[in-house]
């Protein structure tokens, strides 16, 4: 069940990027360009979250560097905003 | 642990000002697309809130995960749904 549930928060979240992208591309919006790089850092979190959780041993944590990437992906989004939202 | 909750505090509040923004767009614009996003960071917000007051080895744990789940759904829907609205407005 985690499993299944890590799997697929890692699979929407590279969805989110990818369709943010793409729309970036089309339209050539800046604030799509920050959603579409916030998402990616947060499907980098969730394909960490995936490994630390289910593929590697308990002896390793990625807890730290899994919270740096979600923080990352905030701060990008919000530096974004404050300086493209108009 | 100190730092890992500081670290998850601050995830929160930036969610949170991320929601605050698209808030004020949604109020603007009445696009939902914003409304959307604002309602997702509001969810990231309260996961991140949950991840700082949980332990690490609680088994309710993967529930969080649930919630982050359904926030990027929302977006995947909002995303659908703004399509929808700009294929319908020029067909």
């Amino acid at each position: 069940m985690a499993e299944a549930v890590y799997i697929l928060c890692a699979l929407t979240a590279v969805a989110c990027a990818v369709l943010l992208l793409r729309a970036w591309k089309r339209t050539q919006s800046r604030l799509l360009l920050w959603s579409g790089l916030c998402f990616a850092g947060l499907a980098v979190s969730n394909v960490l979250l995936f490994v630390d959780l289910v593929l590697l041993p308990t002896s390793i944590d990625l807890y730290l560097v899994r919270i740096l990437a979600t923080m990352s992906s905030a701060i990008i989004l919000l530096y974004g905003l404050v300086w493209d939202a108009s | 642990m100190l730092l890992k909750s500081m670290l998850n505090g601050a995830t929160a509040m930036a969610w949170l000002a991320c929601a605050l923004f698209f808030l004020r767009f949604w109020k603007q614009s009445r696009d939902r697309l914003f409304g959307f996003f604002s309602l997702t960071f509001v969810l990231l917000a309260g996961n991140a809130v949950a991840a700082a007051l949980l332990d690490l080895d609680d088994e309710r744990r993967h529930y969080i995960y649930v919630v982050r789940l359904f926030a990027f759904l929302l977006i995947l829907y909002a995303i659908w749904d703004k399509n929808r609205a700009g294929r319908h407005g020029t067909g």
